[in-house]
């Protein structure tokens, strides 16, 4: 038996791996600059599908479809980007729930309270004055969301009327390259709220299975970029009410797979439908690290027509606590502008409590060509202080050389008062970046600055045919491979 | 071999000399103090230090130091993160000197992507961090924002363009 996963990356290598445990073959596609990535030499077969722009290769369905036919699988593993969905739910609740507008309709029939916004998409011939009058009918600040919209992409937040006509183009214009779908809608801002969402597994048998919450707060640019279960302080009954919630939702639409419904949290403890991810989600780790269920595996027993098996009690119910940080190939000291390149280097952490799920490795590229997440780092302890304490060492640990990393920002942050006192609201990382005022999170030190004059000096010395230092082909393996051990240390 | 390096802000006089003619040993001193070091090249841009003087600092690292592009100037990676250096102030007479010139800014293409919009046309009037450009690059839009308040002297790039990393788009007066 075949499953041919139709994405790259650490995501594609994470349900390879799911595959290898049920006793799946694994198979991959790959655009041109992807052919030796790590998610093709993990695979057990792999097909190229074009060059490296996405909609040339990974977003071609005849390409993808073509190769699920040749290699002859019995199901198709979309990942989470990219594409909607084979190994998933049905392709209507991913219509009603993926188009946010329609979304929240069944959130309230289902009689779940949403965030306020508009009911309907926004006409694109829509005048600047009625644009204009439906904003002020919902109030400032407001956002502006891409009806297919995740991950932050096709979003601008709005704080007076005079911003509102640039950021509803300059989202249209974000949204229309990155789903292909243009149209938004406006949906109002709440003050002070934390991001917790519900994931939720559903078979075709009629069993909806709500999770233990995650807390999804700390985001810069809406796009999350830690997070944790379960979520701090949360009290049993609202962690019941929630998945209750999410569980009503799921029914109403049919839902079956994976999916997540997100929900924003405000200071009183109410909660607002947000939306719903009818996808397998970047976070969906520290969920399997409190619940030692995997959810790549279930999604495939769902698609089998299988009933699951998942005690409803223990799915609620976290063992320890979980955080994750995205390791993203970006620039903290540059807001956070992407670094794509070749890694020269790379040390994953491990040990104790420690996964790394990457794409990466030394040698391999981050291409300019897709998102830029290099791996997650997914920590698991008693308590949070002690997976506090295992992710300050994991990210210690993590050395990615070649590309800029926010590795340095992650440092910064568990080191933080506030992180670590938590809970924080969604604006915590915007508030924090303007309070530091642009100072940097790489670490300057003497010894440091000393250390990287020494290395440039070296560089150019050797650059400028001094001779060479020994290289890797001019000296043993064994000498090699001790040396590389020593640094280890 | 003699050169002058900075890093974050300060120029350091570095003399470099291999220790003998065949070994993998280097003695480099920085601002006179002087580290004895055994060398490696795991890859090009990698090397592999162990310092050899007894520094009560971390003894093996490996730094990796990437061509910027532009003459003279590398990011050198160690754990703590990426170090901007230059070398012998060739900056400040090579082809990107001009960045330095009194008042003249440039805003240069941080990754490659495509120019999907162009905010500003020569002569705006411009605020400090207004964003001037926008380039799409690995699925999200950045806006690149102006290094200071002043005037658009130059608007290099057309919206659609494709843009290397290092490229001109905007100057800034």
């Amino acid at each position: 038996m075949k499953v041919l996963v139709a994405n790259r990356g650490e995501i594609a290598v994470r349900i390879m791996r799911a595959c290898r445990e049920l006793g799946f073959r694994a198979v991959a596609v790959y655009s041109e600059c992807d052919r030796s990535a790590p998610h093709v030499t993990y695979a057990d077969e792999a097909y190229p599908i074009g060059p490296s722009e996405p909609r040339d290769s990974y977003l071609r369905i005849d390409r993808l479809l073509d190769v699920a036919e040749r290699a002859d699988v019995w199901a198709v593993h979309p990942g989470y980007g990219f594409l909607a969905t084979f190994v998933g739910p049905s392709a209507e609740a991913i219509e009603l729930m993926g188009g946010k507008v329609t979304a929240r309709a069944v959130a309230r029939a289902a009689g779940v309270p949403v965030v306020p916004g508009t009911d309907a998409s926004l006409d694109p011939g829509l005048s600047d004055a009625a644009l204009s009058a439906s904003a002020g009918a919902i109030g400032y600040p407001l956002f502006v969301k891409a009806v297919a919209g995740g991950g932050g992409k096709g979003m601008r937040l709005v704080h007076e009327p005079s911003a509102l006509v640039a950021a509803v183009a300059a989202a249209r214009s974000e949204a229309g390259s990155a789903f292909g779908d243009d149209t938004v809608y406006l949906e109002r801002r709440l003050a002070a709220t934390r991001h917790i969402e519900i994931q939720v597994l559903a078979d075709a048998h009629g069993t909806v299975v709500p999770f233990v919450e995650r807390e999804c707060s700390i985001q810069r640019r809406h796009q999350k970029v830690v997070e944790e279960a379960p979520a701090a302080d949360m009290p049993l009954e609202r962690r019941r009410a929630m998945a209750d919630a999410a569980a009503s939702i799921a029914r109403a639409v049919g839902y079956t797979n994976a999916g997540t419904i997100e929900f924003l949290v405000d200071e009183t403890g109410a909660f607002y439908f947000l939306e719903m991810n009818t996808r397998l989600q970047v976070e969906h780790g520290v969920t399997e690290a409190v619940t030692g269920i995997d959810l790549v595996q279930a999604q495939f027993t769902i698609a089998r027509g299988a009933p699951l098996d998942i005690d409803p009690v223990r799915a609620l119910t976290p063992i320890g606590h979980a955080i994750e940080c995205r390791v993203y190939a970006e620039d903290p000291d540059a807001s956070f502008l992407p670094s794509p390149g070749w890694i020269h280097e790379l040390r994953a952490p491990s040990g104790p409590g420690v996964r790394d799920d990457s794409g990466a490795m030394a040698g391999s590229e981050v291409p300019v060509f897709y998102d830029s997440l290099i791996s997650k780092v997914v920590v698991w302890g008693t308590d949070r202080a002690q997976a506090l304490a295992r992710m300050r060492r994991a990210v210690d640990e993590y050395e990615i050389h070649g590309v800029k990393t926010t590795i340095p920002f992650f440092r910064w942050l568990l080191r933080s008062e506030a992180f670590a006192s938590g809970p924080v609201d969604t604006t915590f990382i915007d508030a924090t970046l303007a309070a530091r005022g642009g100072r940097p999170f790489v670490e300057s030190s003497p010894e440091a600055e000393e250390l990287a004059v020494i290395g440039a000096a070296l560089y150019a010395f050797l650059e400028a045919g001094h001779g060479d230092a020994s290289s890797s082909a001019s000296v043993s393996a064994w000498r090699q491979a001790a040396r590389t051990d020593s640094l280890r240390a | 071999m003699r050169l002058e390096i900075e890093v974050g802000g300060r120029v350091r006089t570095v003399t470099v000399e291999r220790a003998s003619a065949a070994s993998d040993r280097f003695v480099v001193t920085v601002e006179g103090c002087r580290h004895d070091l055994d060398v490696r090249r795991l890859d090009r841009a990698t090397l592999s230090l162990i310092r050899l003087d007894g520094s009560p600092a971390r003894t093996s690292h490996a730094l990796t130091i990437v061509e910027t592009g532009l003459r003279g100037r590398y990011d050198v990676q160690l754990r703590e993160g990426v170090f901007r250096t230059v070398i012998d102030g060739r900056l400040r007479s090579g082809p990107a000197g001009e960045r330095l010139r009194a008042g003249r800014q440039v805003v240069t293409a941080p990754m490659p992507g495509r120019v999907v919009r162009v905010l500003v046309a020569p002569g705006d009037e411009v605020d400090e961090r207004q964003e001037l450009v926008v380039i799409e690059a690995m699925k999200m839009e950045n806006a690149l924002g102006s290094p200071k308040a002043g005037r658009v002297v130059e608007v290099a790039v057309r919206e659609g363009m494709t843009v290397e990393v290092g490229r001109m788009l905007v100057a800034v007066e």
